[in-house]
């Protein structure tokens, strides 16, 4: 078949099942759609073709409108019968496809020119936004970071202590700032004596043993190589913290993956729970490569 | 609506990684830990462990090396006779470096039934994008 025969085919039979078709019962079928039909065929979940796309319901459409009506009465591949609900009529359901339908003829995203259509009870439809946010570098409202404990989601609200803890915005007042994690640069802090955490338990004064050496790591693709300060980790840290156990102490000894990490394992120990998250790429990935020669 | 096949895993790690990014409209203290290994079953609120007070006033090392905190959520095996015997937690809250273990509810101040977690962390985001129903159902 051609396209423009499909797309007669589909106007036809959407226009004469307006025709024919009882309108109220279209209006009775967004009642259902809206309430049923939307959850997936609104969304485009499950496969499900999506209202007012017409690419998606030209062979589905172009079997004929009783098949249509059927396969959503019996269901069909992810479809269930009645959508899922079967306390609803096999009318209620055919409303429901005629709702649908009717909505080729007349898509949100287009301006109704279609004079004969123009007339029929048809809203124009708002498709729901349902894309997962991609909000890559966690960027957020600095309220939102760092509530005082009672509404931090895990304190009990109901309990009296919950106010006695100290709010970390008190706390971190004055720190040099982040945009990550509880908003505060804890290796700018520390370099710049922002703060001064002991490195013993009880000797104020013990210095840790800092080693300052860089280990770069030649990574596939075209991230940049990582570089891995030994210094500003065994400002925090202990040589044991991390060797054996989670790196052995050789250059190129660590098979290591952003899958681990995003995982838990390797930097991610500590790295997207205490430190700073995946999100800073560059943060690690900080050396340019050289470019190949051509 | 092909990404909904998780046969393969690039798709599966895009679908993660997307996951991993969306931002819940609560956001605890980055790092808190809930510690909740025996104080649910004992009728005692969960412990909560708030990373970011203590490295203000040690690093790392002194917790994580000297005293033997594994990097683990609920890894560790602290119970209240140890803490009285001065390890874990009882090395400093002792009323000599910090206030001693009669605050029973300064720690134990978590909502009753929050399974143990890294709260707000990378991995608690991927496995359990909607944290507020995982901390409030059980």
């Amino acid at each position: 078949m051609n396209r423009t025969f499909i797309k007669l085919l589909i106007s036809l039979s959407a226009s004469s099942l307006l025709a024919t078709s009882a309108l109220a019962g279209i209006d009775e079928g967004k009642t259902t759609y809206d309430t049923l039909c939307g959850g997936c065929h609104g969304t485009g979940a499950l496969n499900a073709p999506v209202l007012g796309n017409a690419e998606q319901w030209k062979d589905r459409v172009a079997q004929g409108i009783s098949v249509v009506e059927q396969n959503a009465i019996k269901g069909l591949k992810m479809m269930p019968p009645k959508g899922g609900n079967p306390s609803l009529s096999d009318e209620q359901i055919i409303d429901a496809v005629a709702y649908m339908l009717s909505a080729l003829d007349a898509p949100a995203n287009v301006v109704n020119t279609a004079a004969p259509v123009s007339s029929a009870p048809v809203q124009p439809v708002v498709k729901a936004n349902t894309a997962n946010t991609f909000n890559r570098l966690l960027k957020g409202g600095k309220e939102e970071w760092n509530p005082d404990p009672a509404d931090d989601g895990i304190h009990d609200p109901d309990h009296e202590e919950s106010y006695y803890l100290q709010s970390p915005k008190e706390a971190f007042e004055g720190l040099p700032e982040s945009r990550y994690g509880n908003h505060v640069d804890w290796v700018e802090a520390l370099a710049t004596s922002a703060i001064n955490p002991r490195f013993d338990r009880l000797d104020a004064d013990k210095k840790p043993f800092v080693l300052d050496l860089n280990i770069v790591r030649e990574v596939k693709g075209s991230m940049p190589n990582v570089v891995y300060p030994h210094k500003q980790h065994t400002e925090w840290l202990d040589c044991s913290n991390c060797h054996p156990a989670i790196f052995t102490p050789k250059k190129g000894a660590n098979q290591i993956s952003m899958a681990s990490i995003i995982m838990g394992q390797q930097c991610g120990v500590c790295h997207g729970k205490v430190a700073f998250p995946i999100s800073e790429c560059r943060s690690c990935h900080s050396q340019k490569k050289e470019v190949a020669a051509k | 609506m092909k990404a909904l096949h998780f046969s393969s895993p690039f798709v599966f790690l895009a679908i993660l990684l997307i996951s991993l990014f969306m931002v819940d409209s609560a956001q605890a203290e980055y790092g808190d830990i809930v510690i909740n290994n025996y104080s649910d079953d004992a009728g005692m609120r969960p412990a909560v462990f708030p990373h970011w007070f203590h490295r203000v006033r040690f690093r790392c090392k002194v917790c994580h090396a000297d005293l033997g905190f594994k990097f683990q959520a609920g890894g560790n095996d602290i119970n209240m006779l140890k803490i009285i015997d001065g390890e874990f937690c009882g090395a400093c809250h002792n009323g000599e470096i910090a206030w001693s273990i009669e605050n029973c509810g300064m720690c134990h101040s978590g909502i009753p039934g929050t399974p143990i977690q890294v709260h707000g962390s990378t991995l608690q985001q991927l496995v359990t994008p909607n944290k507020k129903a995982t901390a409030g159902d059980k």
